[in-house]
């Protein structure tokens, strides 16, 4: 949290960057030598994804996609029919806006509904269960990679173990076992588990399309000059690797409190020869001098914060954002915990069962409005960088 | 299965604090609810199964084995032995479910936390 400043210190922070470059060049130059040793590969690889580490698994993972598919299509088209007659039932308009507890107490007994709930769920933990225990099963071998992946490069990895990890970023987010923190292989289950999730809300991303086309779209500050790119919250790197791409001479960053997931970052940029450097620390909390960054970007991390934390992140991104630099999270819309009753369902669902824990806090801010407080000017002209969700390209003040 | 697995190499995780999803109550009565949790757990087992076949098919077609071999074949003790354990996981996944007590409504808050 923003007290750990104390902790860690600023003197501390510029050590440990020197220091990491250094490693960074000697890993680069390891790494030249051809791939990473003790890595773990046992059925290659479709382009930049590693194949799961065994049929069955990655068949299981196809049918709980194809199961969410269907579910899209066919079992949440029937949960919104009897939404609406339950709507109709009770004489009540669906575009008047309700509170989620007026909401539950329509729906709380309605089968059809519930039945949709409860299926996506079961596949839900079907996705998450099969991966754990496929992780978990072949742990020594996983742990083994990621321990050579660490001192691999390009790119340089720094985890800090010792660090308070605050209460708020330990919910199993996505019903994930675990969360973000608690399992060794949270990398590993979150990359492949969002794979059916982007399939069925955006389109395949198993080739990092959504995030290279989100990166590509990122502003450029008005003098054109980018240095460093901070991706705060930076979950597997997807973001962070996207954004190394697009500027590759650029010092990059990604930075997660997830010890597992800046690992896994990390491991599978430099297997895929992506020079970006990750570290485990707080994106309110970021321990990066003052304006040192051209560009500081988050992905979809805002609505999984507490609303304090999402205001004292846009603090930190303020003060380590360069003036004339772009800070640009990508995130929901938001605003608003009253909305017409057809989408306030989806939104309350997804915050108690899918366990968005944070979501109702993000929906209730006005994020642009929160970054357009702090010395920052919103360009409205600019299109979302990922379409179908909140354009906020903010332009740091001199 | 235990979150973290047992190793001595540093995993870089802290406790999480966990859903509980599993005790949802979606459908009135919890073993309707677990009943549903099954059925998608089996589908993902059929389709595997499926799935392998699919592939062992294509892959022995090439390589000249023929559906009599498959037939006739006899499993060593070995096999048995590891088939044996992969039912147990199979039977778990699929019908493990049956064991979870559901204990939340559909409305239920959070449970109260430190």
């Amino acid at each position: 949290m923003i007290g750990r400043r104390t902790f860690f210190g600023a003197a501390t922070a510029s050590v440990a960057l020197g220091s990491l470059l250094k490693s960074q060049a000697a890993a680069a130059a390891a790494q030249a030598a051809g791939q990473i040793a003790g890595n773990y590969d046992p059925r290659g690889m479709v382009g930049r994804l590693e194949r799961l580490g065994t049929l069955d698994l990655e068949s299981q993972q196809d049918f709980t996609e194809g199961f969410r598919l269907m579910h899209g299509k066919m079992i949440r088209k029937a949960s919104n029919d009897a939404l609406e007659r339950v709507l109709a039932r009770n004489g009540i308009d669906p575009t008047t806006p309700l509170t989620k507890e007026e909401l539950i107490a329509l729906v709380e007994n309605e089968p059809a509904i519930n039945i949709a709930s409860k299926a996506w769920l079961a596949n839900q933990q079907v996705t998450w269960k099969s991966l754990q225990d496929h992780f978990h099963r072949h742990a020594d071998e996983y742990l083994s990679e990621m321990d050579a992946a660490d001192r691999a490069g390009p790119g340089a990895l720094e985890l800090n173990p010792s660090m308070d990890v605050p209460a708020y970023t330990r919910h199993e987010i996505h019903i994930q076992p675990g969360g973000y923190v608690g399992d060794p292989f949270a990398g590993h289950m979150y990359h492949y588990g969002t794979n059916s999730f982007y399939i069925g809300v955006i389109g395949h991303n198993e080739q990092d399309q959504i995030h290279k086309g989100t990166a590509a779209r990122i502003p450029l500050p008005q003098d054109g000059k980018v240095k460093r790119i901070l991706d705060m919250g930076c979950g597997v790197g997807q973001m962070t690797a996207a954004m190394k791409e697009r500027f590759p001479d650029a010092e990059v960053w990604g930075i997660d409190i997830g010890g597992p997931m800046v690992r896994y970052a990390h491991m599978r940029a430099a297997n895929l020869g992506i020079g970006a450097n990750f570290a485990q620390r707080l994106a309110e909390d970021t321990k990066f001098p003052d304006g040192y960054f051209d560009i500081v970007v988050s992905y979809i991390m805002h609505h999984e914060l507490p609303a304090h934390i999402t205001r004292a992140v846009i603090v930190e991104a303020e003060r380590v954002t360069r003036p004339g630099g772009v800070y640009y999270p990508v995130d929901f819309l938001s605003g608003g915990t009253k909305m017409p009753a057809r989408n306030m369902y989806g939104r309350w669902w997804d915050h108690r069962w899918n366990n968005e824990v944070w979501s109702f806090e993000y929906h209730g801010l006005d994020f642009t409005q929160e970054i357009a407080k702090r010395a920052f000017t919103i360009n409205k002209a600019t299109p979302a960088a990922l379409p179908g969700f909140g354009a906020r390209h903010a332009v740091r003040n001199a | 299965m235990a979150t973290t697995p047992e190793t001595k190499r540093q995993t870089y995780t802290v406790e999480a604090i966990p859903s509980d999803v599993k005790n949802g109550v979606f459908l009135g009565n919890p073993m309707l609810d677990n009943l549903v949790s099954c059925v998608i757990a089996m589908g993902s087992e059929m389709w595997t199964t499926k799935r392998r076949l699919k592939v062992l098919e294509a892959v022995m077609s090439k390589a000249g084995v023929t559906s009599e071999m498959v037939e006739k074949y006899q499993p060593t003790e070995q096999e048995l032995a590891a088939w044996e354990q992969e039912r147990g996981r199979f039977i778990e996944m699929t019908l493990g479910s049956l064991a979870n007590d559901g204990i939340r409504g559909v409305g239920a808050d959070y449970p109260a936390r430190d």
